[in-house]
């Protein structure tokens, strides 16, 4: 029997994308591509080889605790080499579970993930994205996958089996679900983002930026102290490296000072344009273009700058 | 309420030097706390604030980690438990593996904190780790946690929602740097913060290494950067309609 290397993510559009690099992983080492699926099938969900459904738990939306638990069980059953799990956050929870209940050793939102039928290896940034890490870990293991750098695949199903892993206790349960004010800004596909620093004298500044965002058919980001700390934007604004990380066409940082935390959310961006007054300010660095003045001048110039060349 | 919270001894990102061969130089770089466990010692301390007790500060390195240990002190938990092991075989699960036998010998805790990831590697593979060897409930992403009784109720902050759940305790949870806002300490704090104990224990004696394969890292190179680093001059709409006729050349402002 050939190896297998599986792919789950609670996500159907991540599952997608692991399914793809589990299919990488699999061509490199002739093992054989098993898209897993939790308590029930789900349609959106592709899989470029088998569908392995685990029966047991109520699914297809199971807690992290859950799926790592029934996961794991059906990896004792079965023995994959290598277990994808896309790296969401409930993802990167799931990939540390199943590491620590199998002993198997872990690699973290890695892309360019490789096997040689020996290893499991990938890439990731470490340092705050100043530094590409290559990692590696014997097989079996377990990786979770950058989520956004794999296509999603498109293949269908080429058969189907079940392993039942019985009832799953869990000691967390979900009570309630907000979703955060989704349509108000979705800057993963925003084809431009203007984000706000601290540049940014006070809070009624930001209608001004977001205008300019309007402008260029775009949205308005921010850094980490105007969201985290200072609560003038709501979380899913923060670019950076515990918030969102973007590559719009063009990103045009604003009075942000470019610390590590914050370029390693936008350092995949086509192009970056940046205005600070402080002319040593680390953004340069990470940009194309570069304007030294005040944001209050320059911002309004740019506008009229967009306006002529309509 | 017993209260543990785990640190560690970052590597400074911001300081961190290249060699000419594009490698990072981790030999004698400059370390700190991990930005954002100044977040979870800050919720250790608030837990304590509203439910009395202790905060514990576990963290797993070299003597060096002792700095970042006094800082935790300083900040207002009551002890700390430096655990040395041979930094060569630490890796993330020999991490939780040497935190959680620790925190069991120094226990029982009501409630274990980690921040979401450490601000160097930020693989944020310990919390969730450290969560399954405690056998305890586990919540990732914190961003509130609020205990009454013998019952947390946590909300995780998620991509595109908060979720809300309920766990018993005890309770090993990793928080993310939207939850609060951390203290600085005072100087009389930072002072006083030398007279608290540190407990030190042989990480290797309380678990013994090995039984699983470890991930490492192969090799590491610094990030290329491509920008092209073009400074825009003249006066202020100068500057600006250069900067918008350089962005309609590269073709990425739509019309």
């Amino acid at each position: 029997m050939s190896p297998e290397v599986w792919a789950y993510s609670e996500s159907e559009a991540v599952s997608n994308e692991v399914a793809s690099a589990a299919a990488d992983v699999a061509k490199m080492s002739s093992a054989d591509v098993v898209v897993v699926e939790i308590g029930a099938n789900r349609s959106g969900v592709k899989a470029p080889g088998t569908k392995l459904l685990l029966k047991g738990p109520a699914g297809p939306e199971v807690s992290p605790e859950v799926a790592a638990e029934a996961i794991a069980r059906a990896a004792k059953q079965r023995r994959p080499a290598a277990i994808l799990i896309g790296a969401t956050r409930n993802g990167r929870e799931i990939g540390a579970r199943l590491a620590a209940k199998l002993m198997f050793g872990c690699l973290s939102e890695v892309s360019r993930v490789a096997s040689d039928g020996t290893t499991l290896s990938g890439e990731r940034n470490a340092f705050a994205g100043k530094v590409v890490a290559k990692v590696e870990c014997a097989l079996p293991a377990v990786a979770t996958v950058k989520v956004g750098y794999y296509p999603a695949t498109g293949s269908s199903p080429q058969g189907e089996s079940e392993v039942d892993v019985g009832a799953v206790q869990a000691l967390v349960s979900v009570v309630g679900r907000d979703k955060k004010a989704v349509g108000a800004v979705d800057l993963k596909s925003a084809k431009v983002i203007v984000a706000a620093g601290r540049g940014v004298k006070r809070k009624e500044d930001l209608p001004m930026l977001e205008d300019l965002a309007k402008d260029m058919h775009g949205a308005l980001g921010c850094s980490r102290p105007l969201s985290s700390d200072l609560g003038w934007l709501p979380e899913e604004h923060h670019i950076g490296l515990t918030g969102v990380s973007v590559k719009p066409d063009l990103y045009l940082a604003i009075g942000i000072s470019g610390q590590l935390q914050h370029t390693a959310g936008m350092k995949d961006s086509k192009v970056v344009a940046a205005i600070n007054t402080d002319k040593d300010a680390p953004i340069f660095q990470a940009s194309d273009y570069g304007i030294v003045g005040d944001l209050y001048q320059l911002v309004p110039a740019i506008k009229r700058a967009l306006a002529a060349r309509r | 309420m017993k209260i543990a919270v785990c640190v560690k001894n970052a590597v400074d990102e911001t300081e961190l030097k290249i060699d000419s061969g594009g490698k990072p130089v981790l030999t004698g770089a400059v370390t700190r706390m991990s930005a954002f466990d100044k977040n979870a010692v800050e919720e250790g301390l608030r837990l304590k604030a509203a439910h009395q007790g202790e905060v514990v500060i576990f963290t797993v390195g070299p003597p060096e980690s002792k700095k970042t240990m006094k800082e935790a002190l300083a900040m207002g938990a009551d002890r700390g438990v430096l655990v040395a092991g041979d930094p060569t075989a630490i890796d993330t699960m020999r991490t939780a593996s040497m935190l959680s036998a620790a925190i069991k010998k120094s226990g029982p805790f009501d409630v274990v904190l980690c921040s979401e990831g450490s601000s160097d590697a930020y693989s944020g593979q310990v919390p969730p780790m450290l969560g399954e060897m405690m056998g305890t409930a586990f919540v990732s992403y914190a961003r509130r946690i609020v205990v009454d009784g013998q019952t947390a109720r946590v909300e995780r902050s998620l991509e595109d929602s908060v979720e809300v759940v309920e766990a018993p305790l005890p309770l090993t949870a990793s928080v993310v740097s939207e939850i609060n806002e951390p203290r600085y300490p005072t100087l009389i704090q930072i002072m006083q913060a030398g007279k608290k104990p540190i407990e030190e224990l042989n990480g290797d004696q309380l678990s013994p290494a090995g039984g699983y394969r470890q991930a490492s890292t192969a090799a590491m190179s610094a990030q290329h950067s491509a920008r092209k680093h073009i400074m825009i001059e003249g006066s202020l709409d100068e500057a600006a309609v250069k900067l918008v006729d350089a962005l309609t050349k590269e073709g990425v402002l739509s019309k």
